[in-house]
């Protein structure tokens, strides 16, 4: 079943098109990836979503309805501009947000020391944000996205500013929301988080779907088309035609060929000049790699709308 | 509206909560309350100070120095009008004569007493009383400080001596004189709503009406600015992007809209509950402490409660708007002035209203929406204006609220989520059209 569909969108700021004929669907209980360069129409998307704006043309289904005040409850959202009052507890701050989703005081304080304890945050509960670290500040953020334990979960950027333990501590909570049947809509720039969470992704560029379907399937998409090259030596093998481009990391290198190429062409090479080999793997691309050459236009693989 | 009464309840508490809030509801009408009461507290105090005066007598009447002296140091005790002991009149005075040969300047002996006087001339004060001072020749005052309210209770007694002594040059008989220089003022009667006339002071009239011109003022201006600095942290903060996933953008205008009325509106509902009070119950304490406190009618206290509400839905919905289109407090400092001048204009301009409050261009002044909470209010304080004027102008401005509140609902819902520059006015005229 399809928890969050769009069929079509297109949404109009006088002459700029932020969204143009998009359509991607989310299954319920996934973790789904909107990926996309900054102004790509992400947030404009998002905000359909969630009923601030109103789609143009096409049509915005949140389970199974068209979006209205009525699903707001079900959805939880946690923009990427995040805020809290600054001068109120964080106990009545989160009730507040409850409330508006329509949970009662009583149910709503009952639930804010439950996360509050799940997210280590009990000792501040009748703190202000600013007694609070950055780091604290967005977990509470999140808190309030899903106080009102929606069914759908928009989460942009979630764990950007977070200490390596949050981020795992806040993985493990968006893992078990998805294990619960939830179903997550996670829009990031950080692609080694999709490779490791997302089931489906959808990548947009310029308001248009470039790219979607199964995190597997549109990397297997893209064939085995990457060398990852464990080497001592000269690197003067790397320039000729069979080589895209390639990346030099410290421990190793990631070189991309061109369509055609023979990854044993490129093996040969490096013996040739002279290069002590540690490591030759060939390998499907990063995500990383996917997303760049996907947005810069030099692959012309177009995904068709997966599911 | 669940979602509205959510707003409205955080907005009303968390502000209603903090110490500023008890500060102004305590502090601002007894600061007000002193300034009506104090001087008549001083003036019975005898704080005015004193003043030496010296009479430098041309006039070769010696009777003439007496009756001055008799009258200026006796009126210095017991003030005649209210007037003048708001204005100084407490100050007392001490003259000495100085006789000066008719041919002599006494402009000579002011010289030579105040050339080199240092801290203590300078409250040295001259009287001159020339040789034909009894022929219509005036009197002349000579001192440091000319701006002085007490000059006038001087030279109120130096007349009345002055005509005494021509009276009794003309042959007038000396007992009568006093009888028939006695002043005269007028007894003053107020044409209530009943078509009755009740005896009041105009000063009185005129000390409440300003403290309700003035509190209206304050009170429009403070909480309307509240709601645009509510609305800019929000943004600011990008708290609006968690409230409109589950509010609609008007929903939450009007919950702060409301809920900051509201605040408002137990601030000055304590203020005129304290003003009732003390009307009803504490002028007889006070009288008995020689001041006097103005008998504020309840009607008036109603009034002025309905044109705060509506004074402040009408701007506060303005500044809601200023609040929306704006990216930080700095920028709100500029795009809030046409706003702020609408305010002010009617507190530049009330005088000429409460001068001739029943004039085609007052009517017309406080019909105007913008400027009905202060001025028509100031009318209602002044004289009774006929009804249909204050319900007409009560109307004008719920259908100017009305207006304006649909005009801030589409720009705020658009604003709220535009971080960059400030729109052009034609972009605001496109952001009415979205939908």
């Amino acid at each position: 079943m399809n928890v969050v569909e769009l069929k079509h969108v297109t949404k109009r700021f006088d002459q700029f098109v932020a969204v143009k004929d998009l359509s991607f669907e989310v299954r319920q209980g996934t973790i789904f990836g909107l990926l996309g360069p900054n102004g790509a129409g992400k947030t404009t998307s998002i905000r359909m979503i969630v009923n601030i704006f109103a789609p143009d043309e096409g049509d915005v289904l949140v389970m199974g309805k068209h979006v209205s005040p009525e699903l707001q409850p079900h959805i939880g959202y946690l923009p990427e501009e995040r805020g809290l009052y600054k001068k109120m507890k964080l106990s009545d701050q989160l009730v507040f947000f409850a409330n508006l989703k329509g949970v009662n005081s009583a149910e709503a304080s009952r639930r804010v020391d439950e996360w509050l304890k799940r997210l280590e945050l009990s000792e501040w509960k009748n703190k202000k944000p600013t007694d609070l670290s950055k780091g604290m500040q967005q977990k509470v953020q999140f808190i309030a996205s899903v106080i009102h334990d929606p069914d759908v979960m928009i989460l942009d950027e979630p764990f950007s500013g977070l200490d390596p333990v949050s981020v795992n501590l806040l993985k493990n909570v968006i893992l078990d929301l998805k294990q619960r049947g939830k179903t997550i809509i996670f829009s990031t720039h950080q692609m080694e988080q999709v490779e490791q969470i997302c089931d489906d992704i959808c990548l947009i560029n310029h308001g248009t779907q470039v790219l979607s379907g199964g995190l597997k399937e549109v990397k297997r998409r893209f064939g085995k088309n990457t060398v990852i090259l464990d080497y001592e030596g000269p690197d003067s093998f790397l320039g000729g035609d069979l080589v895209k481009h390639h990346n030099r990391f410290p421990n190793y290198s990631e070189i991309l060929l061109n369509d055609g190429a023979d990854a044993q062409e490129v093996l040969k090479r490096a013996l040739a000049a002279g290069a002590r080999v540690n490591r030759f793997e060939l390998v499907e691309p990063s995500l990383n790699e996917i997303f760049i050459e996907s947005v810069t236009g030099s692959r012309s693989v177009a995904g068709s709308t997966g599911g | 509206m669940k979602k509205v009464w959510v707003i409205i309840k955080r907005e009303y508490l968390v502000r209603v909560r903090t110490r500023a809030f008890a500060i102004g509801t305590i502090v601002s009408p007894v600061l007000l309350l002193g300034l009506i009461i104090l001087p008549g507290f001083l003036a019975e105090r005898g704080v005015g100070g004193e003043r030496q005066i010296t009479v430098l007598d041309q006039s070769g009447d010696p009777k003439l120095f007496e009756a001055i002296k008799e009258r200026v140091e006796s009126r210095a005790s017991a003030p005649e009008s209210e007037g003048e002991s708001r204005f100084g009149g407490s100050t007392r005075f001490v003259l000495t004569r100085q006789i000066v040969a008719p041919d002599e300047d006494p402009n000579d002996s002011i010289k030579r007493a105040s050339n080199g006087g240092g801290a203590k001339g300078s409250e040295q004060a001259y009287l001159t009383l020339g040789p034909a001072v009894l022929d219509d020749i005036a009197p002349e005052y000579h001192a440091k400080n000319l701006s002085d309210f007490s000059i006038r209770a001087l030279e109120e007694s130096v007349s009345a001596a002055i005509s005494e002594r021509k009276l009794m040059r003309a042959g007038f008989d000396a007992t009568k004189i006093g009888l028939y220089m006695k002043p005269v003022n007028l007894k003053r009667f107020k044409i209530g709503s009943t078509g009755e006339s009740k005896e009041g002071g105009e000063r009185q009239d005129f000390m409440i009406a300003f403290a309700l011109l003035f509190f209206l003022y304050m009170s429009v201006l403070f909480y309307g600015i509240f709601v645009m600095r509510g609305v800019i942290e929000e943004k600011q903060s990008r708290i609006v992007e968690v409230l409109i996933s589950s509010v609609r953008p008007t929903q939450m205008m009007l919950g702060k809209l409301i809920g900051i009325g509201l605040v408002g509106l137990t601030q000055i509902g304590i203020w005129a509950l304290t003003a009732g009070l003390i009307s009803m119950f504490g002028a007889a304490i006070f009288a008995k402490q020689g001041a006097t406190i103005p008998n504020i009618p309840m009607s008036l206290l109603i009034y002025f409660v309905l044109y705060f509400v509506l004074g402040f839905f009408l701007y506060a919905t303005l500044y809601a708007m200023v609040g929306a289109i704006v990216a930080s407090e700095e920028e709100a400092q500029q795009a809030q002035f046409p706003v702020t001048m609408l305010i002010v204009v009617p507190m530049m301009i009330f005088g000429l209203v409460m001068a001739n409050p029943n004039s085609t261009s007052s009517i017309v002044l406080s019909m105007i929406p913008f400027f009905a909470p202060t001025l028509m209010m100031l009318r209602i304080a002044v004289i009774n204006p006929p009804v249909w004027q204050v319900i007409l102008s009560m109307v004008i401005m719920v259908v100017t609220i009305l207006g304006s509140v649909w005009v801030a609902a589409r720009i705020y819902r658009v604003g709220i989520l535009m971080y960059g520059k400030r729109p052009s006015i034609a972009e605001l005229g496109r952001w009415l059209r979205y939908s």
